[in-house]
């Protein structure tokens, strides 16, 4: 379990900021590494307890996903972000945003060269989308996420 | 249900058959617990009703409440992105009992797959740590996605066997949960298998466990801490016996009354066949799923002396 570097909490939050306007992201709180580019969050007291037990296997939440220099942020990432995400932002009706759990790519119009966007409907924020080149955004949700067809 | 398992029941001096067997054919109520840690409680039970959702308060847990009219929760957005917890009305009264304070250390000995533990962190208020410790990695499965989906920044995950947490965590915590892995009795009506699998060999081999969880639980404690033994079943082997062990073994542990309003239960038994117990053991709660038309449950509250 190790915290992010000083230098790659920069470049974190440098994407942030870059990405989605995001100032001071996470500032509140450590960073941990988690493998193939996932960061988690937690409170530096859980950090600490962790740090007196055994078998720890993990601590805080999964906030983010760092691929190819692109952050993409997880449901509760994002919604640990509400209020500081002013760039990248699509806004969703409440179909479009079961539609978005479910994983269903939706079409929005967006701005060319933007790779991710950060979905919101009315308050509450839903992760990061992937805009790709046929016009549609892919939502990142993960599958356990997803609310089932059925 | 086994000719042992009724020849067993029918030993309880507080169980009424008929009833028991009205309340095990009775789907569960739905219960929920609405998510402070991501939204206001009004806001998320807006949403709910602009849905057609109809529900009723729990009035002895915070946040808590049951559904009273529309479909499976369990497929909603809201249950989705956490600003809900699917939870048995009666399953949030051992947290509630428990309660823990915003700033406080909290250990959930056995956690999955985690009501209890995003209960807690939600009570907790975002201040504080709990850890929540489970010894299976497939169970462990759920409690992080659980944790996850519900936010909880201030927990630590541990995959450990509890009876042997206190070799790292002696008096560390100001509360612990042992929410022990049990018979079940108080559930049947979710999986008549339950009923069909009973055996008092399978009680005694819980009950046998349930005595380690419950001196390592209170070991993990901190002098003046406290500690709540929970079980969904009602068998005395696995409640009061369990408890009654812990008093014997540890001079500082003293039982402790607690009020759950609007919840109907009755007094700990302190005698039972050959039995005789510690008379102490009328502060815990027998909860018979006729009780409630709910979940049957046993919770004790244990305050560590000092």
């Amino acid at each position: 379990m190790k915290l992010l570097s000083s230098s790659e909490r920069r470049y974190f939050e440098e994407r942030l900021r870059a990405q989605y306007g995001v100032e001071n992201g996470f500032s509140e709180y450590v960073l941990i590494k988690a493998g193939q580019g996932r960061v988690r969050a937690a409170t530096l007291e859980a950090f600490e307890v962790a740090a007196r037990l055994r078998r720890v296997q993990q601590v805080g939440l999964y906030v983010a996903k760092l691929v190819k220099g692109d952050v993409i942020l997880s449901i509760e990432g994002s919604q640990l972000l509400n209020g500081k995400i002013r760039k990248n932002v699509i806004e969703l009706s409440e179909p479009e945003a079961e539609g978005w759990m479910r994983a269903s790519p939706i079409e929005k119009p967006i701005k060319p060269g933007i790779r991710y966007v950060v979905a919101k409907c009315e308050e509450l924020y839903l992760g990061s989308g992937r805009a790709s080149r046929d016009g549609r955004i892919y939502p990142q949700v993960a599958k356990w996420r997803r609310i089932s067809e059925e | 249900m086994s000719d042992d398992l009724k020849s067993y029941l029918n030993r309880l001096p507080d169980l009424e058959m008929a009833m028991l067997l009205e309340a095990y054919e009775k789907p569960l109520p739905e219960g929920f617990r609405a998510n402070t840690l991501k939204s206001s409680e009004e806001r998320i039970l807006e949403r709910l009703r602009r849905r057609g959702y109809e529900f009723r308060k729990i009035p002895w847990a915070r946040y808590g409440y049951v559904l009273a009219g529309g479909e499976n929760l369990g497929k909603t957005i809201e249950h989705m992105l956490g600003l809900i917890y699917l939870q048995g009305p009666v399953s949030m009264a051992p947290a509630e009992v428990l309660d823990p304070r915003p700033g406080e250390l909290v250990l959930d000995l056995c956690a999955s797959p985690g009501s209890k533990a995003t209960q807690i962190a939600q009570l907790l208020e975002g201040r504080g740590v709990v850890v929540a410790n489970d010894i299976s990695y497939e169970r462990l499965k759920a409690l992080t996605s659980n944790l996850q989906r519900f936010g909880v920044l201030n927990c630590v995950v541990t995959l450990a066997d509890g009876r042997k947490y206190p070799r790292f965590a002696w008096e560390l915590f100001d509360k612990v949960l042992v929410d022990a892995p049990c018979s079940s009795l108080g559930i049947v009506s979710r999986d008549w298998g339950i009923a069909r699998s009973w055996s008092t060999r399978l009680v005694e081999r819980l009950s046998s466990l349930q005595k380690q969880l419950i001196l390592a639980g209170f070991d993990c404690l901190k002098p003046g801490g406290v500690l709540v033994y929970s079980t969904c079943t009602l068998t005395v082997e696995e409640n009061e016996l369990v408890v009654d062990w812990l008093l014997k073994m540890r001079d500082s542990a003293r039982l402790v009354d607690f009020s759950l309003p609007g919840l109907k239960r009755r007094s700990g038994l302190t005698e039972f066949g050959d039995f005789k117990l510690d008379e102490e053991l009328r502060k815990t709660a027998r909860i018979m799923p006729y009780d409630n038309w709910a979940e049957g449950f046993y919770i004790a509250k244990i305050a560590k002396e000092g």
